[in-house]
């Protein structure tokens, strides 16, 4: 079936419009903490989440089954002043005119802003309490550097948990979590300590059960009343269902599909408005959506294209709201990405294969919406069904960067690594872009960025920037008095342990903040584990409770420059230290020939051990160095060499590198290879990957290759690609994701953006709109290999 | 020699696709052209070429950087006198000329220069066809022997194919038929699949192209169809516009086929240019406007003639 024309008409909304800045929620929120001054925080922000919904204007939009909007226009992007408003002060003027993600918004509403919200956050957000505890050392190497990044974790909402619908939400609805959290509070003794905080706790759940009740009851007297008023009798008798759906939903469990896909958007909704949150994941999607799909089916109530349809009007809804986040959170994140990971596939927890009707709607409906969330994720089993290979792969053909693909095992690998039971680790969902995650787990899932290629910089040049000269890392020997790779290499662990160290004392001390200020009531009521143990997230109520990951940036260029250093000079003897050194100090001007030379050497990403296992020594030394600390609770940090778009910021603050790249150009993402150096095949590209021990680094892989899309035009050049991912995940490789779409066209969008606001393309771990990226990292995007051989 | 990994129109799935050089043939629109030299072969790509001059440094025989400036292959400038005899150049006052030693392919920082042929022992292929086995298995793909002509080494291919069969690849043969039956025998007995061209029907016209007569690659597809299984046997015909594209060629050759060789598939492969940058490598002048890339409509039209003798139709896309 085609897109329907209601569908068709919400799409056409979405890529025409620029989302619009709404500060409802951020007015309705302050209110309400200039209200409960001295109150428990907990409770404080319980109960500002229920006067938010309270107070938030309802809308129902033209021609939507499913409602539900965090503010007064159809694409909204809400501020959360609680977490860091500062940057929002210095930046929102320019928010309409910046480069990459801009947001609409009136010079009233920015007047506004500042005269009556900002001014109370002033001292009390976690951004502000994190720069007042950070030392200089630590801000020096870690705050807005390129070379180590934790301010995700300081400057907006956390984010990164799955839902869980299966155990806590669909089951119960938010009436019957109400009634559990007051059974609890029933049971406790307010004269002992603990069971004092756990009363907070539990009143604190049934405010934000409240406030869901009232979003749902909203939206069905504003939907009774509009069909009062409709003169259509189609719509009417529509905006009659939508009374009567959330007059049910969120408050009890849903019955039928219609009711649960409305479930499941309050749900998003909901967290969107307490803590706009990235990587809110909506998890295994077909899972739990399954058996209202087959229960309605044999009753006869839905078919196939109307569930579809339903589909369809989730994913818009998924794309609708933009995450609000600062230049340089948008340079790491780019293409308004809120990372709302959906995964289907895979295996069910007894290990049979998991896929059903629902599985394949899912790609349907982001192969016809072309909307750039959910990030929809698959999960690929050794004895996946070839249908099912079929819909991925030819999902890839269409170029639009989705779905994410992963191996099934590995995944699982990952999470056992970290010590969960067998059946939570096989029931494992992405978080983000490619993190395996559980709906059973606190995580800060991409906490610190961290460049390889920073500490490589630090170890060739004194512990200096070389574009600022300045002495931001400990010092170093003069980089021409090395006399062996074995001593750079020492010299690169030892600059790579001190962005290390800081990275931990950054993420610890943003910890401490959260604990004393950023608790999560909405989030723990979707945790089933946090509701027994009445502990909030940030008190370490879930069932498993996981280290911070550190996502390392950079490992192909670092390892390339390595490769390049031990050939040239140990092994040929074709030119000095000092010359590479020279080179990359005049950013290769001047030595264009030995650039050339350094070019030829072997690269990472063409199964050439020569290079591939300097690049996993980096990696296992990573993985060491990291997870010998602990956090805050007690467990180990955790490594990933996960995506985002964060190799552009990362390589815009280094020079030049002595594997041939040229200064602030981009770094590379994930254990992809070099843009444009992985030149055998993409088998090769692939062998090179799958060295690294993938399931040692639990926060994720990624890799990201082109493919040429005449290779992938037809069903037989689909079965080849789906054998090739299988192999890859029998080498124990964990995701992959292709851009098949021709330079060509991407030449074409670039010139003629408005003719092509619809194309989707893969950037790192996600897709985006291709003319929301700005023009560098299109360029990035076409410069990436094409593999023409297959 | 040469081996490329990542095939994947020549056969079943994922493929490794073994060029053994060397070719009794000299079709006139060969995209294979170092294939005619059994010998070593160095070629120098402009394109890729940054003109550092380390190649001319190292070379013993004093080449310039242009190594293809004055050389020439055997005693003529006509395709049909280019011989497996050793290439000479006139390049220098050296006689004998490039001798394939390779000095220069190691130091070009840029790729430029390449072996176009070289000598690999059996152990080194081996080891390069096992390198993708996990692809092979997952995608159910194996080798092709291709070329230059893959049974002008029969001893060579013999030896290959049996460690290969032992390893349990599938395995595949593009030939142009042009062979010693009985010499082949075995080799053909261990393949998966075997293509084999019949380029042209009419032997006159087919000896204008070729350089070789038509008749020992007729009896040889009908021997062929005598060992192997149905629809184990692809007869090919690389479809090449203003030569053989008409009508006629393709159901005289579609007639013989379901007499001679029945249960054969067949495959039309249109013409391609691709092997015009090989021919710049090595310094061979190739101008053949005549030669027409036909279109996907043209090649339907020939197809849907197939059918008239019930020929089931091969395509690896």
């Amino acid at each position: 079936m085609a897109i329907t024309e209601r569908v068709e008409k919400i799409r056409q909304n979405y890529v025409d419009t620029m989302p619009h800045i709404s500060y409802e929620r951020a007015w309705a929120w302050t209110k309400s903490f200039q209200r409960t001054e001295g109150q428990a925080h907990i409770i404080r922000t319980a109960q500002a989440f229920k006067d938010t919904c309270e107070e938030l204007s309802v809308n129902i939009w033209e021609g939507e089954l499913i409602v539900g909007t965090s503010g007064e226009y159809r694409k909204t992007a809400i501020l959360t002043p609680e977490f860091g408003w500062q940057w929002i002060n210095e930046e929102i003027d320019t928010f309409p005119q910046r480069g990459q993600d801009p947001y609409d918004v009136t010079q009233e509403q920015i007047d506004f802003i500042r005269e009556n919200i900002f001014p109370y956050w002033k001292g009390k957000s976690v951004e502000e309490a994190f720069l007042a505890r950070t030392s200089e050392a630590t801000k020096k190497i870690g705050v807005d550097t390129g070379f180590l990044d934790t301010d995700s974790k300081w400057r907006n909402g956390i984010g990164e948990i799955s839902a869980d619908y299966i155990d806590v939400l669909l089951p119960k609805g938010y009436g019957g979590l109400k009634k559990e959290a007051l059974e609890y509070m029933e049971s406790l003794n307010e004269a002992i300590p603990e069971d004092k905080k756990k009363m907070d706790f539990y009143k604190s759940m049934v405010l934000i059960a409240d406030g869901m009740i009232t979003l749902g009851r909203r939206y069905s007297e504003k939907a009774k009343e509009m069909a009062e008023a409709e003169q259509d009798p189609y719509r009417k008798s529509e905006l009659l269902e939508i009374a009567e759906v959330c007059a049910k939903v969120p408050e009890n469990p849903p019955e039928t599909f219609r009711e649960a896909i409305q479930f499941v958007w309050f749900v998003q909704l909901g967290g969107v408005i307490a803590e706009n949150p990235l990587a809110w994941n909506p998890g295994r999607f077909d899972q739990y959506m399954y058996p209202y799909y087959k229960a309605d089916k044999e009753a006869g109530i839905i078919d196939y294209d109307t569930a579809l349809e339903l589909v369809e009007c989730l994913w818009l809804k998924y794309s609708e709201w933009a995450w609000t986040i600062s230049k340089n959170t948008a340079s790491f994140f780019a293409g308004y990405t809120n990372f709302e990971n959906l995964t289907v596939g895979g295996t069910k927890v007894d290990g049979t294969d998991a896929t059903n009707d629902v599985s394949y709607m899912a790609i349907q409906a982001t192969r016809e919406c072309m909307t750039h969330q959910p990030t929809l994720s698959c999960r690929i089993h050794p004895d996946c069904p070839p249908e099912f290979m079929e819909a991925v792969t030819e999902l890839v053909s269409t170029g639009c960067g989705f779905p994410a693909i992963h191996g099934d095992r590995t995944g699982y690998q990952m999470l056992s690594n970290l010590g969960y039971k067998p059946e939570d680790a096989r029931d494992w969902n992405n978080c983000g872009c490619v993190v395996p995650h559980s709906r059973k787990t606190f995580e800060w899932t991409s906490a610190a960025s961290i460049s390889f290629a920073a500490a490589l910089e630090f170890a060739l040049n004194e512990g200096k920037s070389r574009l600022s000269g300045e002495q931001v890392s400990i010092p170093e020997k003069n980089p021409k008095t090395f006399e062996s790779l074995e001593e750079i290499i020492e010299a690169w662990k030892k600059q790579f342990k001190y962005l290390v160290k800081h990275g931990v004392i950054s993420l610890v001390t943003a910890q401490e903040i959260h604990k004393e200020i950023g608790q999560r009531p909405y989030m723990s009521a979707c945790n089933e584990y946090c509701m027994k143990n009445g502990e909030d997230l940030v008190d370490g109520g879930a069932k498993y409770s996981i280290g911070p990951v550190f996502t390392g940036v950079g490992l192909s260029v670092t390892a390339n420059s390595l490769a390049v250093i031990k050939k040239l000079v140990y092994d040929d003897g074709l030119c000095t230290l000092s010359d590479i050194i020279d080179a990359i100090n005049n950013n290769w001007e001047g030595y264009e020939e030995l650039r050339e030379k350094a070019l030829a050497c072997p690269k990472y990403g063409n199964d050439d051990d020569y290079v591939d296992s300097i690049a996993r020594d980096l990696a296992d030394f990573f993985y060491d160095e990291v997870t010998s600390y602990k956090d805050l609770y007690g467990n180990h940090f955790v490594t990933a060499f996960m995506g985002i778009s964060n190799y552009l910021p990362t390589g815009k603050v280094l020079g030049a590198t002595p594997e041939g790249r040229h200064a602030m150009d981009p770094i590379n993402e994930g254990v992809s290879p070099y843009t444009g150096s992985d030149t055998s095949t993409c088998l090769a590209a692939l062998k090179s990957a799958a060295k690294m021990k993938h399931e040692i680094h639990s926060g994720g892989t990624l890799l990201n290759l082109r493919l040429n899309h005449d290779l992938v035009a037809t069903k037989r050049g689909r079965a080849n690609l789906g054998a090739m991912l299988q192999s890859y995940f029998m080498l124990g490789g964990f995701h992959v994701q292709f851009n098949t779409i021709s330079n060509d066209v991407l030449k074409e969008a670039q010139a003629h953006p408005e003719k092509y606001k619809s194309l989707l393309v893969r950037v790192a771990g996600y897709s985006a709109q291709f003319t929301n990226l700005s023009k560098e990292m299109q360029d990035s995007i076409m410069a990436r290999n094409a593999h023409e051989e297959f | 020699m040469d081996v490329q990994p990542f095939s994947v129109n020549d056969g079943d799935g994922i493929r490794t696709t073994i060029f053994l050089a060397g070719c009794p043939l000299r079709c006139k629109w060969c995209s294979n052209p170092e294939g005619f030299f059994k010998s070593e072969l160095v070629g120098w790509h402009k394109r890729k070429c940054i003109g550092c001059g380390e190649c001319a440094q190292v070379c013993p025989k004093g080449i310039g950087i242009n190594m293809n400036q004055g050389r020439y292959f055997g005693n003529g400038q006509d395709i049909n006198d280019y011989t497996d005899a050793k290439i000479v150049s006139n390049h220098s006052s050296l006689s004998d000329g490039c001798d394939a030693c390779g000095k220069c392919v190691d130091v070009c920082p840029v790729g430029a220069r390449t072996f176009m042929v070289r000598e690999m022992d059996a152990d080194e292929v081996i080891e390069k066809v096992q390198r993708h086995r996990l692809f092979y298995m997952q995608s159910g793909g194996g080798v092709t022997f291709s070329g230059g002509e893959a049974t002008s080494q029969s001893e060579f291919l013999d030896c290959l194919s049996e460690r290969i069969y032992d390893l349990g690849y599938d395995m595949a043969l593009e030939t142009s038929g042009y062979f010693e039956f009985d010499k082949l025998r075995s080799v053909l007995e261990r393949m998966d699949l075997i293509f084999m061209d019949l380029k042209i029907f009419d032997d006159k016209k087919h000896k204008e192209y070729t350089g070789v007569s038509n008749a020992l690659i007729k009896e040889n597809i009908a021997k062929v169809a005598g060992i192997v299984p149905r629809k184990k046997l692809v007869v090919r015909i690389p479809v090449i516009g203003g030569v053989n594209d008409d009508a006629e060629n393709i159901e005289q050759t579609a007639s013989f086929v379901s007499e001679h060789a029945p249960g054969a598939q067949m495959e039309l492969l249109p013409y391609h240019e691709f092997g015009r940058i090989k021919y710049e490598a090595i310094g061979i002048e190739y101008e053949h406007p005549e030669f027409i890339r036909p279109g996907k409509e043209k090649i339907d039209k020939l197809k849907s003639l197939l059918l008239k003798y019930d020929i089931e139709i091969a395509d690896y896309k």
